[in-house]
């Protein structure tokens, strides 16, 4: 503003100058615009969700008719009911089951190999997000005592050159395998007897049956790692150092008498084009057979919207599934959603009688349920926590997702057991079909979009327009802040006098463009302590027996000494040459700066991970807007300000991530059973996933929290 | 009273060596955790040219007996390769591998900050004395007034994060950085054998501070920077257009007479700049003749390092706007196009040097800035030594516009960049154009920067022009 009062006498300025002026002094009523909007935008998008299509011509799915028939099924049956005879006897050492399939896959004539793997605990990677998968991953501590197994069968395309592959993954636990384990691996089972016949195949079939003793992600990911990272010589012997070599191989190769294929190397199979998890859960449906389908991916990274249409596509249209995703259970009975369905439904209507072409009125039942599965793929993207074992494939670049295939009733009626391993295994016949017929990797559809039902989505053209728009009033109130700052000081006027006092002024020391150093470095100084409050939990959780109660405890305390300190140490040394009383305009410049510290995060974040961005921009916007010391407001009795002050305080409240942790949780979850150490657990789960929402929290979200609080309580 | 200020100044000194010796500290902690950070195999920060990765790999095929530039690993120069080579390969038990190398690089960002400094130093008394011939009296009078440039573009220098990065991150570029620099102090000091041994060394490791020739004549000739001629001659008008009554102006007037001596150009530090910039550069093109001699000779050498940097043959990413440029375009205009762009550095050069031919050292800077923006391979250490000559000229730019925006860009778009490489190389869910984004943006900052900041220059030499104009209207 100051620069435009100066420039207004000489000379026009240019259009564009001319247009940043006048948004800079409407600043406010432009945050306004922008926020709202932003907010509507957000709420108005399961109406612009469009439907689902599959890009890639050359899939082709459900072109083909299914050769999979009751012939396959049988098989699976076979293989179900020697899987639940084997459990039943006493002695199950976990290594009976993994030979039992074994045998089944080497009757097929697939190659087989065991893949022995060690679990090791999460670890906290902060900087995982910007290295490539392995790195850094050959000297951790591994326990020695327990080690999984997985089995994986490859099967060599006939029409292929073995560069690329399919991969089955089917999770189970082999201490004990569960009926719903069971019928996955007869379902996978029958599948892969079926792909050793045909002709078309033109893509490596992997079939991995991972042992989910330790939980399936980790399983998959172990063996994932040791397929990408080849061991040398050198490193095995390193290895063999840490954990002697048990005789697992030699053990399993003794008990069997049919192995013939069993090969103590580490078998690969060329580049992997998709992977599909499989998994069946009976008998908790009440309609009709159904198909969820779990996608995302650490750091809210999606596979390739196409895999999402094929399965959908084949699940509905040839085996009558029905398809869902996740949806937010208590968003369904919200009544402000329910109400805002039925407005833009009639305003739907109205539009269409308007003009009949205009369509974009949905019935307000498919809204409801379109925002509640939007905001669970928002909630999971942002998380950054991945769904299933489905997210170690993406890591490497490879899309994968799970399907849970479940039934309408338990399973003991043989006959709809028969027809529900038929579907699923035609379900899977195709989608491998499909993807074989993949010429290079996916690449034609989506990879950023959100769901908001199993056909519909959200691409990132639209939903990034809901972000912008939100964020798009911090730089602008930014600068006209820093126009005011400059404005209203007194002795940097521009008018002077005398021309020798008026030189000497603006030759002086702090002259009016360097005044935000100051502020900058204090924003600096809690942003370093947000990145020191963010790596604390790392010595916190070594402390041995600690609940999360008093460990929460501890970091809170650790946290709030280590401001001051850091102040201390940087402050004093800092403020050289530099006469810095206290100011009383000095928030505006305080308050600018952290507006553009917090846009820049924000528009980080939203390139990182889109979900966090937009739930973080929902928070963290009106707070920093609306900051202002509150000694100002109180000055002025007036009932508007007033509202104001209680504004700042609730925004500020809930700005505060353990509060609005706590706030949301008991809004969706109830407020029974609220510990303090919940916080604790819900932050060690997202920062033992090494995500990048972890970072975002203290790293920009809680140094914008503090210096907003500073800005409210700043004395002037 | 004069203890006092003593003693200020002693803290003020004191001030400044702990923040050097903090961020030696600081670099240091950082050598020791290279792997955690993997920075040598950043795009940013090293390029085919300053990568220490590839200049080991020479060093091997060297040893080998074979032309260090076989396979198109090793760009840069010979003696380099003979100077850092020896300590690619010398490792320290239970040491970070290349640690003598990571401290060759510290120690040649110390050396830096210390020319810089002095080089400061040098500008700052040339400031001060102009300021007093031109009757800013006020000004000159105060001497907390004017912040120290040379101890404020030192530690810009040292803790600026894309210098540390670049020192950590074992790019050769401290080393370029160096030569420059000690070029830029030998003119300041009026030292032709140096500046020339700088002009030389530094032309022959990264060519493009070649176009520095211009700011080194006009400092060697005219001296350090000075605010334009025309206002002493001005001044001088209006002290002889006023009779003087006593003789502080006689002796003002004579200040004055002394003042014109520098300004007038003098042809005999030009001439021993170049008679030593001939010496020095036969000598390395002897010791270059040398290295390579079994390895075809010294043509061999220009076509695979001056060569390899005029015509853009690697085409991976960086920071730069080269590469994806020449990665799209038709393979019939690649020569036009690379004449255009390395021709847009030479257009801009003359009219600069009219416009600022006051202020050499100034237009050093905006060549540095402009190079290291259109040239073939630029990395964050480029960035490091113009924002560190920034810091020189923080009395003169105090004015400078949008400072505020520049620095919220800087940030934004080296946090950014990392992230928009990752989306596109390691998660596959980005493309090129993500990575190409940060770069234009990054190339539209710097123009910005070298935009305002010359015409924040120029405002400033407008200011001091204000009072003595008033003042002859006054008396006319």
């Amino acid at each position: 503003m100051a620069e435009s009062e100066a420039e207004v006498p000489k000379a026009k300025p240019r259009p564009i100058v001319r247009l940043g002026i006048f948004l800079i002094s409407h600043s406010c009523l432009f945050s306004v615009i922008c926020c709202t909007a932003g907010v509507l935008t957000l709420l108005l998008l399961p109406v612009l969700a469009k439907n689902t299509y599959i890009s890639e011509n050359a899939l082709m799915p459900g072109s083909a008719n299914p050769m999979f028939s009751s012939q396959e099924v049988s098989e699976a049956n076979r293989l179900v009911k020697s899987l639940t005879s084997l459990d039943s006897k006493p002695v199950g050492s976990g290594i009976e089951s993994q030979r039992l399939i074994a045998e089944y896959m080497s009757d097929l004539g697939a190659e087989i190999s065991y893949h022995k793997f060690y679990p090791r605990s999460n670890q906290f990677h902060p900087l995982h997000f910007f290295s490539y998968p392995d790195s850094g991953s050959t000297r951790e501590n591994v326990s020695c005592i327990s080690h999984g197994l997985n089995t994986v069968g490859i099967i060599r395309a006939p029409r292929g050159d073995g560069k690329e592959a399919i991969v089955l993954v089917t999770p189970y636990n082999s201490l004990k395998v569960g009926p719903g384990e069971a019928l996955s691996l007869g379902i996978a089972y029958s599948v892969f007897s079926l792909l050793t016949q045909v002709t078309w195949l033109a893509k490596d079939i992997i079939w991995l049956v991972a042992d989910s003793r330790y939980g399936e992600y980790a399983a998959v990911n172990a063996w994932l790692r040791d397929y990408h990272m080849p061991v040398f010589s050198g490193l095995s012997a390193l290895k063999a150092e840490i954990c002697p070599v048990s005789n697992v191989h030699n053990e399993l190769k003794e008990n069997s008498v049919t192995e013939r294929k069993i090969n103590d190397g580490f078998r690969r199979a060329g580049t992997m084009a998709t992977a599909l998890v499989i998994k069946v859960t009976d008998g908790s449906e009440h309609f009709e057979d159904s198909l969820s389908i779990y996608a995302e991916a650490s750091n809210g990274q999606m596979p390739n919207l196409d895999l999402i249409n094929i399965v959908n596509y084949l699940a509905v249209h040839r085996q009558g599934l029905r398809v869902k995703v996740e949806k937010m259970r208590s968003l369904i009975n919200c009544k402000w959603l329910k109400i805002l369905g039925e407005i833009l439904q009639s305003l739907g209507h109205v539009a269409k009688s308007l003009n009949p072409q205009w369509k974009f009125g949905i019935p307000a039942k498919d809204y409801v349920e379109g925002a509640a599965t939007l905001a669970s793929s928002l909630y999971y993207q942002a998380l950054g926590v991945p769904t299933g074992p489905h997210g170690a494939f993406r890591d490497y670049e490879i899309d994968a997702i799970t399907m849970e295939i479940s039934s309408r009733v338990a399973l003991n009626n043989k006959a709809r057991k028969n027809d529900f391993l038929l579907r699923g295994g035609r379900l899977i016949e195709g989608v491998i079909r499909t993807v074989n017929n993949l010429l290079e990797k996916f690449h034609q559809s989506f990879f950023l979009y959100l769901l908001t039902s199993p056909s519909k989505f959200v691409s990132v053209g639209v939903y990034m327009i809901a972000f912008a728009l939100l964020v798009a009033s911090l730089p602008v109130v930014a600068a006209s802040l820093y126009a005011d700052a400059h404005k209203v000081d007194p002795s940097f006027g521009i008018d002077k006098s005398t021309p020798q006092a008026s030189a000497t002024d603006e030759l002086s020391i702090t002259p009016r463009s360097c005044k935000w150093l100051n502020a900058a470095k204090k924003v600096f100084l809690v942003h370093l302590w947000g990145a020191v409050v963010s790596f604390l939990p790392y010595f916190i959780c070594q402390i041995p027996s600690c609940t999360p109660t008093t460990s929460f405890v501890v970091w809170v305390l650790l946290s709030s000494f280590s401001l001051p300190i850091l102040s201390l140490i940087l402050g004093s040394s800092f403020s050289y040459g530099r006469p810095s009383q206290p100011q009383k305009r000095d928030w505006t410049l305080l308050k600018s700066v952290t507006i553009s510290a917090a846009f820049i995060g924000l528009c980080l974040m939203s390139v990182i991970n889109f979900a966090t961005a937009e739930i973080g921009a929902l928070l963290m916007v009106p707070m920093c807007l609306m900051a202002q010391p509150l000694k100002l407001d109180i000055r002025s009795r007036k009932l508007r300000k007033f509202l104001r002050v209680a504004c700042n305080l609730a925004l500020g409240f809930l700005g505060f991530p353990p509060a609005g942790f706590f706030v949301l949780k008991g809004a969706f979850e109830g407020f029974g059973g609220i510990t303090v150490g919940d916080f604790w657990s819900w932050l060690e789960s997202i920062w033992s996933w090494s995500s990048a929402t972890y970072l975002y929290i203290g790293m920009v979200h809680l140094p914008c929290w503090v210096l907003c609080i500073h800005v409210l309580f700043h004395p002037c | 009273m004069e203890p006092k200020e003593q003693s200020k100044e002693k803290k003020e000194k004191l001030w400044f060596w702990n923040w050097v010796i903090a961020s030696v500290i600081f670099r240091l902690v950082l050598i020791y955790f290279p792997k955690n950070l993997n920075l040598a195999s950043r795009p940013e920060v090293s390029t085919p040219l300053t990568s220490l990765r590839r200049l080991a790999e020479g060093y091997w095929l060297k040893q080998l007996s074979m032309s260090p530039y076989a396979g198109s690993m090793y760009h840069g120069s010979p003696l380099l390769l003979s100077l850092l080579g020896p300590l690619t390969v010398k490792r320290i038990e239970g040491q970070p591998d290349h640690l003598l190398c990571s401290l060759v690089f510290v120690i040649a960002d110390i050396v830096n900050a210390m020319l810089i400094r002095a080089t400061g130093q040098n500008l700052q008394m040339e400031y001060t004395r102009s300021l007093k011939l031109l009757d800013h009296v006020k000004l000159s009078e105060k001497p907390g007034k004017i912040i120290p440039s040379g101890d404020i573009a030192a530690l810009v220098y040292l803790w600026n994060p894309f210098t540390i990065v670049a020192c950590v991150g074992l790019s050769t570029s401290p080393i370029e950085n160096l030569a420059i620099i000690l070029s830029l102090y030998g003119a300041c000091k009026r030292q032709a054998p140096l500046a020339a041994f700088g002009w030389v060394i530094a032309t022959h490791l990264s060519l493009y501070p070649a176009i520095l020739i211009i700011p080194m004549i006009l400092l060697l000739g005219y001296g350090t920077d000075t605010p334009p001629r025309k206002l002493f001659l001005q001044r001088r008008n209006v002290e002889v257009g006023d009779n003087p009554p006593n003789d502080r102006c006689c002796e003002r007037e004579e200040v004055v007479h002394r003042s014109e001596v520098p300004h007038v150009f003098s042809w005999r530090p030009v001439i021993h700049f170049f008679c030593w910039t001939s010496l020095w550069s036969v000598y390395v093109l002897v010791l270059c003749g040398i290295s390579v001699k079994q390895y075809g000779g010294l043509w061999e050498l220009f076509k695979r390092t001056y060569g390899f940097m005029l015509t853009v043959q690697d085409l991976s990413p960086n920071i730069g706007v080269l590469w994806y440029f020449f990665a799209e375009v038709f393979d019939f205009f690649r020569n036009f196009f690379l004449i255009v762009f390395h021709g847009n550095i030479l257009f801009m050069m003359l009219p600069l040097a009219i416009r600022l031919k006051h202020r050499p050292c100034f237009l050093a800077f905006v060549y540095i800035a402009i190079s290291s923006m259109l040239k073939s391979y630029p990395s964050v250490g480029d960035s490091a030594l113009y924002l560190g000559l920034l810091g020189l000229f923080v009395n003169e730019l105090a004015d400078m516009q949008f400072s505020f925006f520049l620095f919220c860009g800087y940030v934004g778009v080296s946090l950014l960049s990392p992230v928009m490489h990752n989306l596109w190389i390691w998660r596959g869910t980005g493309n090129a154009n993500f990575y190409f984004a940060t770069a234009m943006a990054y190339a539209c900052l710097q123009i910005i920067l070298v935009v305002e900041s010359v015409s924040a220059m120029l405002n400033h030499d407008r200011k001091l022009r204000k009072p003595l104009t008033e003042l002859q209207d006054g008396k006319n």
